[in-house]
């Protein structure tokens, strides 16, 4: 606030990447520091230098059956698989929900009892129907992103006021156009939200998933680092999960602004 | 004559707590075409609940609602309705709004432009044709739920308050642009509002209900060729005949304000 300025973003969006920059760019000073001054032994805590050289070569070489893209591409594969499923399924079924309240306490019990399921608690029972496969992983992934799909979709469609789809009956629109130009529409800043949430609920589940089972992906690199006690390894791994899923989310923000013109920024929902 | 609209004994009764509560008593009430009428009374009176059964968006325990002199079906581009809170699509610029009835109604392309065209210059929207509703003001908002329900050349305009949410100011400009439109345009309208001087200001025949249950007490008629009509409600208000007419309504009101 040394600029004077009583706006809740000091320096505007700017300032906020300059800002965050920073406090990145001394946490790898004090990471350099740390692992080059001898304070900590490089077999616990690497150098940035070191990282970047596994990374390099991570990509070139393969470790454990593939390189880094090949595990990235298989992460990335289940994920969408797992995703896609969670989506096609759970919106359309959140607006059912919300377009006909008499479903909701027919479903609601069952819901609250697998609510308390964690994703991970889903594992062993995936892999003995499925072996370690793709689709054990997809399916864990599936079952971390569905509740997001439609609660949200639930909540964003039963949140519209009816006054609106009134309206549209008295200009003569029937269910099907209410719902697909004002309906929809108007639930969809909502429904976004709700799949943000699922694509990082789906991307975390994913990973640890990877950890306990599975011959390839970012999850299993990790795991793979720590049987070769290769810090570096796990490193690199853990980064690259932690900026791919940075991306996607900052992919997805840019995609719903692009997507919904309409909105105002004072009723986004908080971030 | 036939009326352009009929409300034919039509009365509503909610069931609420093991009882029944009757909201609105057997009422009937007709509009000619291209005639104003207004529905005033204390809130409670159920001329809200008229509204929407003569909308066709709420059946009535009892009666019909004709138009033409045929039954009228359910809620449709034939009676369309601009309510208090606007009830814009938010998603939609000012233009997709007011074309929302045609494109439902497979207008061709190049009508629906020229309609719409028509209904932002008649409402003075020009400037706001692909402004989203948020970034309009209440009374502009106001304005393109007029447009939308007008351009679909509806039998009956059925207007809930529609200045209910406005301020003092903007809601005296718009009553003077729908006076003006109804002179113009001879709209058949019916009307809902809280307003004794707006009614007057507006209608060419009041309609006066009482509350516990709703029912029509008492029609005014107010005549068409009133000295004031045609000026500003501000120097209408100044007016004998116009004072004589809000007086004659308004102790029907408080009757039934005091009544309780």
């Amino acid at each position: 606030m040394s600029d004077g300025r009583t706006s809740s973003l000091p320096g505007g969006p700017s300032g906020r990447i300059a800002l965050g920059a920073t406090t990145l760019a001394a946490l790898l000073l004090a990471w350099l520091v740390a692992s080059t001054s001898g304070m900590v032994s490089p077999r616990v805590l690497p150098s940035p230098l070191d990282v970047a050289l596994r990374f390099a070569s991570l990509l070139a070489d393969p470790f454990s059956g593939a390189t880094l893209a090949g595990h990235l591409a298989a992460s990335l594969q289940r994920w969408a698989i797992g995703l896609a499923c969670a989506i096609l399924l759970g919106v359309p079924l959140g607006v059912l929900l919300a377009w006909l309240p008499p479903l909701r306490p027919a479903i609601a019990p069952v819901f609250e009892l697998l609510r308390y399921i964690p994703p991970f608690a889903w594992v062993p029972i995936a892999v003995l129907w499925f072996g370690a496969s793709t689709t054990t992983q997809a399916v864990i992934v599936f079952i971390a992103a569905f509740p997001a799909c439609i609660i949200n979709t639930q909540l964003a469609v039963s949140g519209i006021d009816p006054i609106l789809a009134r309206a549209a009956r008295t200009l003569g629109a029937g269910s099907a156009t209410t719902l697909a130009r004002v309906v929809l529409p108007v639930a969809a800043p909502t429904i976004f939200t709700g799949l943000r949430i699922a694509f990082s609920n789906g991307w975390m589940a994913l990973v640890g998933a990877e950890l306990v089972v599975g011959k390839q992906g970012l999850g299993f690199l990790i795991s793979q680092g720590q049987i070769n006690d290769s810090a570096a390894t796990i490193l690199v791994g853990m980064t690259t999960i932690g900026v791919l899923g940075t991306l996607i989310d900052i992919v997805l923000q840019r995609a719903q602004r692009l997507a919904l013109p309409w909105r105002t920024d004072s009723v986004r929902p908080a971030e | 004559m036939i009326p352009k609209m009929e409300i034919r004994g039509v009365s509503k009764t909610f069931h609420a707590r093991g009882g029944t509560v009757a909201a609105l008593e057997p009422c009937d009430l007709a509009v000619a075409a291209g005639e104003f009428v207004t529905v005033v009374g204390p809130s409670g009176c159920g001329k809200s609940t008229l509204m929407m059964i003569a909308a066709g968006l709420e059946a009535p325990s009892t009666g019909e609602i004709l138009v033409d002199g045929k039954p009228a079906g359910p809620a449709g581009p034939r009676r369309t309705v601009v309510f208090q809170r606007f009830a814009l699509f938010p998603s939609e610029t000012v233009a997709e709004n007011i074309a929302f009835g045609l494109r439902v109604a497979k207008v061709a392309r190049a009508e629906i432009d020229q309609r719409v065209a028509e209904q932002l210059a008649l409402m003075g929207l020009d400037r706001f044709r692909d402004a989203y509703p948020h970034e309009l003001s209440g009374g502009m908002q106001q304005r393109v739920a007029i447009a939308r329900a007008l351009v679909v050349r509806p039998d009956i305009l059925l207007m809930d308050e529609p200045f209910g949410a406005l301020d003092a100011q903007t809601r005296t400009v718009l009553q003077e642009e729908v006076s003006r439109l109804q002179r113009e345009l001879h709209y058949t309208v019916l009307f809902i509002t809280h307003s004794v001087e707006e009614a007057v200001y507006l209608s060419d025949r009041v309609v006066v209900m009482s509350k516990g249950p709703g029912r029509i007490k008492r029609e005014i008629a107010v005549p068409r060729d009133a000295e004031w009509r045609g000026f500003e409600i501000e120097e209408s208000g100044t007016h004998a005949s116009f004072m004589q007419t809000k007086r004659e309504i308004w102790e029907l009101i408080r009757a039934e304000i005091v009544r309780q």
